[in-house]
C-alpha cells in the first residue's frame, strides 16, 4: 500500500525510538519488520512473511553452528581453559617489560579461537590477568587498557558469534567469514603489541620486568594447553582448507571440547548441563535478534529504501573507499548509542545492499562492520568492554581505564582504515585458499 | 523478572540441550563418515529438525531467564517507575509480536496440512516440526505475557 522509501526511513525512525527505550532488540525489530510488512504489504502478506521467517530460521541448518561454538565454549572453559592460556603466553614473555601485557592481549586472543564474544573474553581473561599485572606493579591505566582492548579479539577471531549472525543474516559463506577474520584478527593483535611496546619504551614505569620462566615452566604451560591448540587448529583450518564446513566444524569442535573436558577430569552431570543451560540462554537471546532482524530486513527492502540511498550515494559521484570511509564514520557515531548487536542488525540490511552497488565484496563488508562494532566495545559513552574492566577492577575510575585504552583505541581506528583501504586484508586468506 | 520454576527449567535443558547434542554428535558422525568412505545420508535433515527444537527451546530459556539483549543507554538514565514501565511495554509488545506469529505459524501449517510435506532423504514429515514452531511461539507469548504481567520485570 504504502511501500516507499520514507516509509522504510520512518520504520528506521521508530525503531530505533524503541530500542532507546529499552524494548529487546529482537521484539522491536520483528514488531516493526511485522508491523511494516502489515502497513505496506497488507496483514495477511506481513502476518505470513514472520510466520515463515520463524520456521525457516528456526529450521536452519546453519543455524546449529552458533549454540555448538558456544557450547565449545563453555565446555573449554570448565576445562579451565582461559587460564591456561593466559600462562603459557605469560611464561614466555612474562619477564620482558610490558610482557604481561602482551601475554594479555595474546591470552585474549587464544581465548577468541574458541570464545567468539568480546565481553566474555574480557571478563575471562581480565580475572586472570588483571591481578597478576597489578601485582607485578603494572600501571592501572595500562593493565586495564589492554583487557579491554584486546577483549575485542573475540568478537574477531574466528569462530566468531557475530560474524554468524552476519552471515545468517547477510545469507554470505560462514566458512568464507572466518578464514577472511584471520589476518585482520591477526593484524588486529599485532597492531595491539605495537601500542604496548610503543608505549612501555617511552614510559618504562609504566610496565616493570618480571622473574623470567625457566623453561621447564615455559614447557608445562604449553604442554598444558597442547590439546585446545590442536581443537583450534583442527576447528578453524578444517573450515579454512574446506574438510568440513561451519555447523559440522562446530559439532566437532563441540565434541572436541566434551573430550578435553574429561581428559581433564572436569566433565560430569553438573558441568554438562551448566554448559547447556548457559548455551541455550546465550543462543535463545541471539535467535530472538536474528529472527526479528530477518523480518526487519524484508521490510526495509520491501520499502525501497536501500536503492533510495544508494541512489544518493552514486549521485554524490564518491568513490568506494571514500564512501566507506563516510559509512564507518556513521557506524562509529551510530555505535556509540546502540550496542554492537543492535548496531549490525539495524545496519546491515540498509548498507549491505549499497556495499554491493559500489562493487565490495559482501564477506569483506562483514569483517568491516563486525570491526567496527568492536570499536564500539571500547569507546564511550557505551564501551561494554570499559564496563566489564571496572567490574573486576572496581578500585580503578572508569577515566582511568578509558585513558589506558586511548592508544588503542588510535590503534584500532588506524586498522579499520586500513582495512578498508586495502580489503586484500580480509580478502586474500580466501581467495589464496579456494581452488 | 519472574523466575522459572526449576523443573520447567530442567525440562527445558533436557530437551533442548538434549536436541543440541543430537545435532553435535549426527554432524560429527558425518564429517567422520565422508572422510572414511562411509556417509551418513541424511545427516542434515536430522540435524534441522533437532536445531529446530533446540531454538525454539533456547528461546524459551532465555525470554523465562530474562536476558534478552536490550540498549541500556537513556533507560539507566530514567527513574525507576519510567524504567519498570517501559520494561512492562517492552514484554507486552513481545507478546503482542509472538501472538502474531502464533497466527501466521497455525495459518500456515493449516495451509500445508494436507500437503503432507517431508524432507527429502529421510523422508522426515515437517507436520511435527510446524506444530512444534507454533507450540514454541505460544509458549513464548505466555512467557512475554507472564513477565510483563509479573511483579517485577527487568
Amino acid at each position: 500500500m504504502i511501500a516507499t522509501p520514507l516509509t522504510g526511513l520512518l520504520g528506521v525512525g521508530v525503531l530505533l525510538a524503541l530500542l532507546l527505550l529499552g524494548m529487546p532488540i529482537g521484539i522491536a525489530l520483528g514488531l516493526v519488520g511485522v508491523g511494516g510488512l502489515a502497513l505496506t504489504l497488507g496483514l495477511e502478506p506481513g502476518l505470513l512473511k514472520g510466520g515463515i521467517v520463524l520456521f525457516e530460521t528456526l529450521s536452519r541448518y546453519e543455524l546449529g553452528t552458533l549454540p555448538l561454538f558456544m557450547l565449545m565454549a563453555h565446555l573449554c572453559f570448565a576445562a579451565e581453559a582461559s587460564r591456561d592460556f593466559f600462562d603459557a603466553a605469560a611464561r614466555f614473555l612474562g619477564h620482558r617489560r610490558g610482557g604481561l601485557a602482551i601475554a594479555s592481549v595474546a591470552g585474549c586472543a587464544g581465548f577468541g579461537t574458541i570464545n567468539g564474544s568480546s565481553l566474555a573474553t574480557t571478563a575471562t581473561i581480565g580475572l586472570v590477568a588483571l591481578p597478576e599485572m597489578r601485582n607485578r606493579g603494572y600501571a592501572d591505566s595500562l593493565a586495564t587498557g589492554c583487557v579491554a582492548a584486546g577483549g575485542t579479539l573475540g568478537q574477531m577471531i574466528p569462530p566468531s558469534g557475530s560474524l554468524i549472525v552476519f552471515g545468517i543474516i547477510a545469507e554470505q559463506s560462514i566458512g568464507s567469514l572466518f578464514t577472511a577474520a584471520i589476518v585482520p584478527g591477526l593484524t588486529q593483535m599485532l597492531s595491539y603489541f605495537l601500542v604496548i611496546a610503543v608505549l612501555v619504551r617511552l614510559r618504562p614505569q609504566l610496565a616493570p620486568p618480571s622473574p623470567r620462566a625457566p623453561w621447564s615452566q615455559r614447557l608445562a604451560a604449553l604442554k598444558r594447553i597442547a590439546d585446545l591448540g590442536i581443537l583450534i587448529l583442527l576447528v578453524i583450518g578444517g573450515i579454512s582448507i574446506g574438510w568440513f564446513t561451519p555447523p559440522e566444524a562446530a559439532s566437532v569442535g563441540a565434541v572436541g571440547a566434551l573430550l578435553i573436558c574429561a581428559r581433564r577430569r572436569r566433565l560430569n552431570r553438573r558441568t554438562l548441563v551448566n554448559a547447556l543451560e548457559e548455551t541455550l540462554k546465550t543462543s535463545g537471546l541471539i535467535y530472538l535478534v536474528v529472527i526479528g532482524a530477518l523480518t526487519f530486513s524484508v521490510f526495509i527492502s520491501v520499502t525501497g529504501l536501500t536503492e533510495a540511498i544508494g541512489a544518493q550515494i552514486a549521485a554524490l559521484g564518491a568513490g568506494p573507499v571514500t564512501t566507506m570511509m563516510l559509512i564507518a564514520a556513521f557506524l562509529l557515531v551510530v555505535g556509540s548509542v546502540l550496542d554492537g548487536l543492535a548496531l549490525m542488525l539495524l545496519t546491515t540490511p540498509i548498507l549491505l545492499p549499497i556495499v554491493a552497488q559500489l562493487g565490495l565484496s559482501p564477506i569483506w563488508f562483514g569483517i568491516f562492520l563486525v570491526r567496527a562494532m568492536e570499536i564500539g566495545f571500547v569507546h564511550p559513552p557505551l564501551g561494554m568492554n570499559l564496563y566489564v574492566i571496572q567490574g573486576v577492577a572496581k578500585d580503578v575510575p572508569l577515566g582511568r581505564i578509558f585513558r589506558g585504552v586511548l592508544p588503542f583505541l588510535a590503534a584500532d581506528l588506524v586498522h579499520l582504515m586500513l582495512l578498508i583501504v586495502f580489503p586484500v586484508i580480509a580478502l586474500g586468506l580466501p581467495r589464496w585458499l579456494s581452488p | 523478572m519472574i523466575q522459572a520454576p526449576s523443573l520447567l527449567r530442567r525440562v527445558l535443558v533436557v530437551v533442548g540441550g538434549g536436541a543440541l547434542l543430537l545435532a553435535m554428535a549426527v554432524d560429527a558422525l558425518a564429517v567422520v563418515g565422508r572422510h572414511t568412505g562411509i556417509p551418513l545420508l541424511g545427516s542434515i535433515e536430522i540435524v534441522q529438525a533437532a536445531v529446530l527444537v533446540s531454538g525454539g527451546m533456547a528461546l524459551l530459556m532465555a525470554t523465562l531467564a530474562g536476558v534478552h539483549a536490550r540498549v541500556h543507554l537513556l533507560v539507566d538514565r530514567a527513574p525507576p517507575l519510567l524504567r519498570d514501565v517501559l520494561a512492562r511495554l517492552g514484554l507486552a509488545c513481545g507478546a503482542v509480536l509472538y501472538l502474531g506469529l502464533l497466527v501466521a505459524s497455525l495459518w500456515i501449517a493449516a495451509d500445508l496440512w494436507n500437503g503432507f510435506e517431508e524432507s527429502e532423504l529421510l523422508r522426515l514429515p515437517y507436520r511435527p516440526l510446524r506444530v512444534f514452531t507454533a507450540a514454541a511461539a505460544f509458549a513464548l507469548l505466555l512467557a512475554f505475557l507472564v513477565q510483563a504481567l509479573g511483579r517485577r520485570p527487568r
